[in-house]
């Protein structure tokens, strides 16, 4: 076996075969299930990195699968853009596979192997979706990242049955819409490849199948990636989840699915085709500068943390379908490199709060109070999470931020450059109220008492993944040079 | 609220009705899904995958990717559902626990169920030579099963086809199917790639091999499918308590 040119699919491979492992040894030990996803996800990490480098230093792989010809069998196409994202994914599962442990041994202590299955299962689901070259295919791992995040995400008692049922019907609608549009795709064009797919549209680009098609696909993937107005579900399905499933579903479903519309959008359509489709007064920006900005009123109103980084999600999801849509290449680049800058840092922002949680059971910001003095390593990593969503140098957010503003200046979309500014205005407010809460908020009782308050930090397993990926939120701001010039330039250059 | 629900499923549909308006004609030999791919599978399929279904042959052999993940799907559908229920301690309303024998039924079941599953098998096992294969031949092994947990109780369902091996077995199905693609990995060929067995496989060539891989997961996925069919049956008429009840 050639491992170098089997490396785009030993990516998916390991933790599928991996996933049933943990299955079969979690029936006679339980307590195996938990080193050996966290194996797997370092495994995978360690695989999807080589196919990053081997990216960069050989171009784009296409691999097929059963070693048939891309039209007639799929083929998985890992360019700049997939692999980039794959690595994101795989960082992310990784830092969760680690925190999990403490977590999910409190919460379900009984049902242990069965949850990390799910778990490494929603990664091959996403990882999959990152790497295939068939919008078929995509369907198929579309609803393998859906069923397991419905019973991740539902698993966190009465509440979250009843909004991951919402978060299920909706999502389901999406993924109808999803399979409708390419059921039209195909009729008209007779192929599933992507690549195929768009060597056919420009000859089609008047007929209002295809149009359909487009609509169908964009609006399933929007209810997907809870761009408003499909946001409605995500808030509560989020919050009610336990917080080791809602640091993973949080940086990684809605992150995922804006890659995949930037695939099909950009690669299988086409820029040309996408943008004379919506010229003059309807323009897709102006729906991106309402969902930023209903995120950030709603996440203003909260008062509870968990909730109110859900509503920050859906304002980050405008950015990001706002910057596909302004038409240049900087606000695409500004995109791209949010879905990675995000992800970290929601990452980063849920690992935190999940670590908090675990030790006060609250995450009230009212409960905050002196949470600097008790846990001061988990609450500065929150502090660099935060600093990345207000947009402070050098972290990651900052730059996403510079080069989503570049690009909006640049396409005269004033009103999205306002919004941007006002959203980063509310994330300051909203961080510095916690901080505020948390610094200097110390409970009254310890003051009159004088009591030193007892340091009181988690455990390292959920320690050491929080911190982690605090400092990728500063390298990744540091390294943006790089990551630009080595990975988003290759995309966005061939696209402009 | 449920007028405007009205008024906006109605202009979906107009839309939708819209858009269809330059679809090819109904069976039209010229139009693209019947005359870009299909032909070459047409043609080729039998000569690349010696198998006679050519519905098999695509979805076991060139869209054999496609249909690995589809049965991961029903292996996650099955886990989700035994992940979530089997959690809820508090009794969901009074579920008769006796249940109420009839031997008409029971003996005609008893008649029944094996002929059933020795149909199954072989829907199974010819499935790339006729209609048929893993997921029609899984669902027909599995309703045996849940007509035998119907006619003579849950209990006994369970003493033959345990929780424990219902969670083994349907991930031994996925194990399967996705063991052999990784086998042909290991072998030198590609993901799935069946005709790099040839070298292992008695009086094979790479075209026969193709036909025998596709047996191979058939048979993954019929396990699968069986056991996943089971076990939501179980899960679902038990409110996930796994007692007598239907």
């Amino acid at each position: 076996m050639n491992i170098a040119a089997q490396l785009p699919v030993i990516v998916l491979v390991l933790p599928l075969l991996s996933a049933f492992a943990v299955t079969l040894v979690s029936l006679f030990n339980k307590k195996l299930a938990w080193p050996l996803t966290v194996l797997t996800m370092t495994a995978t990490f360690l695989a999807t990195t080589g196919t990053l480098c081997s990216v960069i230093h050989n171009g784009a792989i296409r691999y097929r699968v059963a070693n048939w010809a891309p039209p007639f069998g799929i083929e998985l196409v890992i360019d700049h853009l997939s692999a980039l994202v794959a690595v994101v994914i795989s960082i992310v599962a990784l830092l969760v596979a680690i925190f999990a442990k403490e977590t999910i041994q409190k919460d379900i202590p009984n049902r242990v192997g069965q949850f990390y299955t799910l778990f490494i299962l929603c990664t091959v689901g996403l990882l999959g979706e990152t790497l295939t070259g068939d919008a078929f295919n995509l369907y198929v791992l579309i609803e393998i990242t859906s069923l397991t995040s419905y019973a991740l995400l539902a698993f966190g008692g009465s509440r979250a049955y009843f909004s991951t049922f919402n978060y299920l019907i909706l999502g389901t609608i999406g993924a109808c819409l999803y399979l409708l549009g390419v059921g039209y795709l195909y009729i008209k064009t007779g192929s599933l490849n992507m690549i195929d797919i768009a060597t056919l549209i420009p000859a089609l680009s008047g007929s209002s199948a295809i149009f359909t098609a487009f609509i169908l696909i964009l609006v399933g993937l929007w209810i997907k990636m809870a761009f408003f107005p499909f946001h409605g579900w995500l808030p509560n399905a989020y919050t009610h989840a336990t917080s080791t499933v809602s640091a993973f579903a949080a940086p990684l479903m809605t992150k995922v699915t804006v890659y995949m519309s930037i695939r099909l959008m950009y690669f299988v359509f086409g820029p040309d085709y996408a943008f004379s489709q919506f010229t003059g007064p309807v323009n897709i920006v102006w729906l991106a500068v309402i969902a930023i900005l209903v995120g950030s009123y709603y996440a203003l109103v909260q008062t509870d943390i968990k909730r109110m980084l859900t509503y920050i999600i859906i304002a980050e999801v405008g950015y990001m379908v706002g910057g596909m849509w302004l038409g240049n290449a900087i606000g695409l680049t500004g995109t791209i490199y949010h879905i990675a800058a995000d992800a970290i840092m929601t990452a980063c922002l849920f690992l935190a709060l999940g670590s908090i949680a675990y030790k006060l059971g609250s995450t009230k910001i009212s409960d905050m109070a002196g949470i600097f003095k008790k846990m001061p390593v988990t609450f500065c990593a929150f502090l660099v999470g935060a600093a990345g969503m207000i947009g402070i140098p050098p972290t990651a957010g900052f730059f996403s931020k510079w080069f989503l503003i570049s690009g909006g200046i640049q396409a005269g979309q004033w009103a999205f450059v306002v919004a941007l500014l006002v959203s980063s205005l509310v994330n300051a407010i909203l961080f510095f109220r916690i901080i505020e809460v948390g610094f200097f908020g110390a409970d009254d009782e310890d003051e009159h008492d004088a009591v030193v308050v007892q340091r009181n930090e988690a455990p390292l397993s959920m320690l050491l993944p929080t911190v982690t990926a605090a400092a990728l939120v500063i390298l990744l701001g540091l390294s943006t040079s790089k990551v630009t010039s080595l990975l988003i330039e290759n995309i966005v250059g061939s696209l402009f | 609220m449920k007028k405007l629900a009205a008024v906006m499923v109605m202009i979906t549909g107009l839309c939708l009705i819209a858009g269809v308006g330059d679809f090819p004609n109904w069976g039209d030999p010229n139009s693209p899904a019947n005359s870009y791919l299909s032909t070459y599978y047409l043609t080729n399929a039998i000569s690349d995958t010696a198998v006679p279904n050519i519905v098999t042959a695509i979805l076991a052999d060139y869209r054999g990717y496609d249909t690995m993940f589809e049965t991961v799907v029903v292996f996650v559908a099955g886990l989700g559902i035994l992940f979530l229920l089997r959690g809820t301690k508090k009794k969901l309303g009074d579920h008769p626990t006796a249940f109420p024998s009839s031997s008409i039924v029971r003996t005609a079941c008893r008649i029944m169920i094996p002929m059933m599953q020795l149909f199954a098998l072989y829907v199974v096992a010819h499935g790339h030579h006729s209609p048929g294969g893993g997921f029609q031949g899984g669902v027909i092994l599995g309703a045996s099963v849940i007509l035998l947990a119907i006619s003579e109780g849950l209990s006994d369902g369970l003493k033959r086809i345990t929780l424990k091996n219902t969670i083994k077995w349907s991930a031994i199905g996925v194990l399967i199917y996705s063991g052999i693609g990784t086998f042909s990995m290991l072998l030198g060929g590609n993901f799935l790639d069946y005709s790099a067995w040839a070298p292992i496989l008695p009086a094979t060539d790479a075209v026969m091999a193709r036909s025998h891989g596709m047996l191979g997961v058939e048979i993954g996925v019929a396990l699968t499918v069986m056991t996943v069919m089971f076990s939501i049956y179980a899960d679902l008429a038990s409110h996930g308590q796994m007692d007598e009840g239907l």
